[in-house]
């Protein structure tokens, strides 16, 4: 389908149509987002005009004032990119040396694929399951309410994602450049520090990536683990805004909204790798 | 960092040659030791609660009651509700995501394929928090100031309660659900068609197949890998639901969004009763087991 | 690459080396909103004032309960007092969470809380209720007032709410009007706590209530339960579409809104209603006590109260602490950071009386004084889920009322063990 010969009005006929379709994905995937975004700078009086507001007709910042000045929603933001990026370095480093050593080396009884295995099953424990454990395994080495438990419990789940995402990477990596440096000196770990990792850069860009997305903005295991302003973060933060009697709804657009910047400023600056590390290494390239 | 010119042997001292040798072990035993150290205690934990009656009185002792828990799923309306939601969002969401992400990619890859930084624009949903998420979705459904009903109403459409209505419930988690999740399966889909070799095509092109055809006997066997790992990916995750059900709906109306993960919370926190709560986490973790070990063996993902 | 990402790993790790656990005198849990912000204002007051250093720590709202059930069950000390809700207090009593406050109060040379605490105030301190011993404190003095538009009612010929019959009357009325677009009442019908708690009060004025003198017996399914069961239908009937997921922001905000007539309500939206920048109906809501039934009517109690754990680390400054912050003085200046009193001298305050943001505070103190605590019982929140569930159903028609009262009735006696 990919080089019939159609027509010159059929295709231009096609190409509006999925112009058209790339519009209408963009409104429907946007609009929520710039929802949020007019929420946050309206008053809450607005926020619920009939009908509704499509544009501040009003404009304030008292949501922004409120969320980052009254309440410390910049000391959970840095929570939250403390973890995410402790959370991310350790999985992407040892999911990378992990991932590459399942796809290149032999082992001993089926290790390899038992091992495999094994890691992708942590990953399927649900959350909810740990947490009365992790509370327990927390409280009795006095770290209930700090960045680091939720480091540790973020890279139950961060790692065997990266290492399953690596490991695929480099299977689909042709073997011989590692061979030809090791023919050329390089020591095995060599071959991979040198010349397996830097072909991998797309593939460690969504790896990352991706950690850092989860990370960022896991929910419940920050809502049992953290109790301090020292210690929560941003997700934590914004459910507060949901209390017995009231939702905060301009609060929490504007702390939702800020929320989405850094990652998605990231995003926008590894967007070459990106979506070319997308594809997880699964396909043969 | 630049590689040597070195001879392998001659290389350091007897650690050095020592950790050539035993790299193998090297590089895979630190994240194998930290996956053991998270997960085997929270796993020996689990096991040992599954067959406990543990009260929430941390004087009284836990109380040895076997297989208990888990005749109790046989009779726990609840629980069962909770399964059929669970299937229901699951099977609905992943598919019309699937369904959706497959055809945009097919649609637009062609015309997308230079414009990354659209392709980046899309991803934003992906990056929002959940929670932000499901209370953005939650203006949006509102029945009497939300955008929705408004614009239904512009329409000349009836409006709806939404998230508030016993029918529609499920639906408008599941559209939160596909709105934020679609774009990664459409952002996977065109990382597999843009590795697509093309010369099977033009092999096919030769033979006249219809372009029907081609898409059945070349592209979807040579995108099954990425399929395959998506729809995991997603099922793993749709399993395990949470955030949007908690502030969407908290599992109503008349319990028809209550889904698994939700009624572990409460049964875990709310009625502090850890051991059953155990025993269904148990029952979901097979689930998940069994389901992705067969899925993973027809879609050849394990040797 | 890697050595970028070593060197972002060494960063977060020295940062969070840093980051040792604070340590203070005493800890408190408070939910985040309103009562938690007027407490961890008192404590930072306080630790000026003695010199002592209280640290608050903080839930969402959502997600209180459950720390303290976890904190208390595990015996972690993380916090040495938890400001709670009062339908937690069986739960955290009874399974030995909480300590008994006994000692403490004879060691300060008293009997208990003082005479000018509201009585229901102090009641639902006591566990078993209103005759054991003292588990806690009242700290803000919630209880659910009934909040409705005068001048619409009047419209349609109905002077006063006084009961269920006139509400019902007039919002039938306003909603036929309305046209789809103006409702004559509105509740909470989320599924769980929320609907729970708007039909008790209902439940109550009917004479129903969930168990018999003394916890004997279930006693939903009856006569009374039946006749507050087609009440809240008849209720349901005219409220606006989608309450099925409604909660107490909804049902505020449809007030403020101008959309709906009448509610059941917490008296936290009285500052809502009176703010310009949050509500189009300012000085246009009128408060009372909630309408009778075929009994006089009844408003759920809403306290927040401080407890100590049982396990915490420092309990006699944690006491000290609980009773300097509800000395009268210390109530007052609650009540003007926006938190309900919970003493009669506060409540009639001139000070505060002459005040406009104040002036639903005789109502408010009638509705304590009138008001039911939610069933005491351990297992409060199962039961309430369940019997929520069973509610949600018969508010969405996907059973019948009578369905529902059997359900909830067969569902509250497994929960309890009592038939």
């Amino acid at each position: 389908m990919r080089f019939k010969k159609r027509s010159r009005s059929r295709e231009t006929l096609l190409r509006l149509a999925a112009y058209g379709t790339i519009l209408v994905a963009l409104i429907l995937t946007l609009f929520p987002v710039y929802w949020i975004a007019a929420n946050s700078f309206k008053f809450d009086i607005d926020i619920f005009a009939v009908p509704p507001e499509w544009v501040p007709r009003n404009p304030t910042l008292k949501h922004y004032e409120q969320a980052f000045i009254e309440r410390p929603f910049l000391r959970y933001a840095l929570n939250s990119f403390l973890v995410a990026v402790g959370t991310t370095a350790i999985a992407v480093i040892f999911g990378t040396m992990a991932g590459y050593a399942l796809a290149r080396f032999t082992y001993p009884w089926q290790w390899r694929k038992h091992v495999s295995f094994w890691i992708l099953s942590t990953r399927m424990m649900p959350p909810i399951v740990s947490i009365i454990p992790l509370y327990l395994f927390f409280n009795y080495f006095d770290m209930l309410n700090t960045k680091a438990a939720l480091i540790i419990a973020y890279t139950a789940f961060n790692l065997p994602f990266a290492t399953w995402m690596m490991k695929s990477y480099f299977q689909d990596l042709p073997v011989e450049l590692e061979e030809a440096a090791i023919v050329d000196g390089d020591t095995r770990w060599g071959a991979f520090l040198h010349v397996a990792l830097p072909l991998a850069r797309p593939g460690l860009a969504a790896t990352a990536i991706f950690c850092l997305i989860i990370s960022w903005n896991e929910f419940l295991l920050a809502l049992v683990i953290t109790l301090t302003e020292q210690s929560q973060t941003l997700p934590i933060g914004i459910a507060g805004r949901v209390t017995q009697y009231t939702t905060y709804w301009g609060e929490i657009s504007a702390a939702g909204f800020m929320a989405c910047v850094p990652i998605v400023i990231f995003a926008f600056i590894v967007q070459k790798h990106l979506v070319r590390g997308l594809s997880l290494g699964a396909v043969k390239g | 960092m630049k590689g040597t010119s070195a001879a392998p042997l001659e290389i350091g001292g007897w650690f050095e040659q020592w950790a050539e040798r035993r790299l193998r072990y090297l590089m895979l035993a630190p994240a194998v030791l930290i996956l053991l150290a998270l997960t085997i205690f929270p796993s020996l934990y689990m096991f040992y609660a599954a067959v406990h009656r543990i009260s929430p009185n941390p004087d009284l002792p836990w109380q040895f009651v076997g297989a208990a828990n888990f005749t109790r799923l046989l009779s726990d309306g609840q629980f069962q509700v909770a399964l059929r939601n669970t299937a229901i969002f699951t099977v609905v969401a992943v598919s019309v995501e699937f369904l959706f992400g497959l055809g945009l990619a097919l649609l637009l890859d062609k015309y997308i394929r230079r414009l990354t930084f659209l392709k980046t624009v899309l991803m934003v949903p992906m990056m929002l928090p959940p929670i932000a998420v499901a209370i953005t979705w939650k203006l949006i459904y509102e029945p009497q100031f939300g955008v929705l009903n408004e614009i239904m109403f512009r329409l000349g459409l009836p409006t709806q309660a939404w998230a508030g209505d016993v029918d529609l419930a499920m639906f408008s988690i599941i559209v939160a659900d596909v709105w934020q999740w679609t774009p990664f399966i459409f952002l996977l889909m065109l990382a597999g068609l843009a590795s697509l070799p093309i010369e099977p095509y033009e092999a096919a092109e030769l033979d006249g197949a219809s372009s029907w055809r081609q898409f059945w006997d070349l592209t979807i066997p040579f995108l099954k890998p990425v399929i395959a790992i998506a729809l995991l990916l997603r099922v793993m995750d749709a399993l395990r639901l949470f955030d949007l059900v908690f502030i969407l709906t908290g599992g109503g109306p008349a319990d028809r969004t209550k889904v698994l993960s939700l009624y572990i919370y409460q049964v875990a926190y709310r009625f502090a009763d850890p051991g059953y709560a155990a025993a269904i986490s148990l029952f979901v973790l097979l689930v998940t087991i069994v389901l992705s070990t067969w899925f993973m063996k027809r879609m050849r993902l394990v040797e | 690459m890697l050595r970028k990402m070593s060197l972002a790993l060494a960063v977060a790790t020295a940062v969070l080396a840093v980051n040792a656990s604070a340590w203070a005198d005493i800890t408190i849990l408070v939910p985040s909103g309103s009562e938690g912000d007027g407490l961890r204002a008192a404590a930072a007051d306080y630790a000026k004032l003695k010199g002592t250093k209280v640290e608050i720590v903080q839930a969402p709202y959502a997600n209180v309960f459950e720390q303290g059930a976890n904190a208390g069950a595990t015996r972690s000390g993380v916090f040495d007092i938890i400001l709670m809700d009062d339908p937690w207090i069986p739960f955290f009593a009874e399974n030995g969470h909480l300590e008994d406050l006994t000692t403490y109060f004879k060691n300060a040379g008293v009997e208990g809380p003082d005479d000018d605490f509201l009585s229901k105030s102090r009641a639902i301190c006591r566990n078993p209720y209103n005759e054991g011993p003292y588990v806690c404190l009242p700290y803000v003095g919630n209880a659910q007032m009934f909040f409705y538009d005068a001048a619409k009612f009047k419209e349609v010929g109905v002077e006063s709410p006084d009961n269920w019959d006139n509400v019902l009357k007039a919002a039938k009325a306003l909603t036929e009007q309305g046209g789809g677009r103006y409702f004559g009442y509105v509740f909470r019908g989320g599924q769980g706590n929320p609907v729970v708690a708007d039909f008790m009060p209902i439940f109550w004025s009917y004479g129903a209530d969930m168990f018999d003198q003394g916890r004997t017996k279930v006693t939903i399914d009856t006569p009374e339960g039946a006749e507050a069961m087609k009440m809240f239908m008849a209720l349901r009937d005219v409220s606006p579409k989608g309450v099925e997921s409604y909660n107490a922001n909804e049902v505020g905000t449809a007030m403020a809104a101008g959309t709906a007539a009448s509610s059941i309500n917490w008296p936290n939206w009285v500052a809502t209603f009176e703010d310009p920048s949050q509500s189009r109906m300012v000085g246009k809501i009128s408060y009372s006590p909630i309408p009778d039934g075929t009994k006089p009517g009844s408003s759920e109690i809403g306290h927040w109260t401080m407890g100590i754990m049982s396990a915490a680390k420092n309990k006699q400054e944690a006491f000290d602490f609980m009773m300097w912050a509800t000395s009268p003085e210390q109530i007052k200046i609650s009540a003007e950071r926006g938190n309900p009193p919970v003493r009669r001298s506060v409540f009639t305050d001139p000070e505060l009386a002459k005040q406009e943001k104040f002036r639903h505070y005789p109502v408010l103190m009638e509705a304590i004084e009138a008001s039911t605590p939610r069933p005491r019982h351990p297992k409060w929140p199962e039961i309430e889920n369940a019997f929520g569930i069973e509610l949600s159903k018969a508010v969405a028609g996907t059973i019948t009322p009578e369905e529902a009262l059997k359900n909830s009735q067969a569902a509250v006696e497994q929960i309890t063990g009592l038939k």
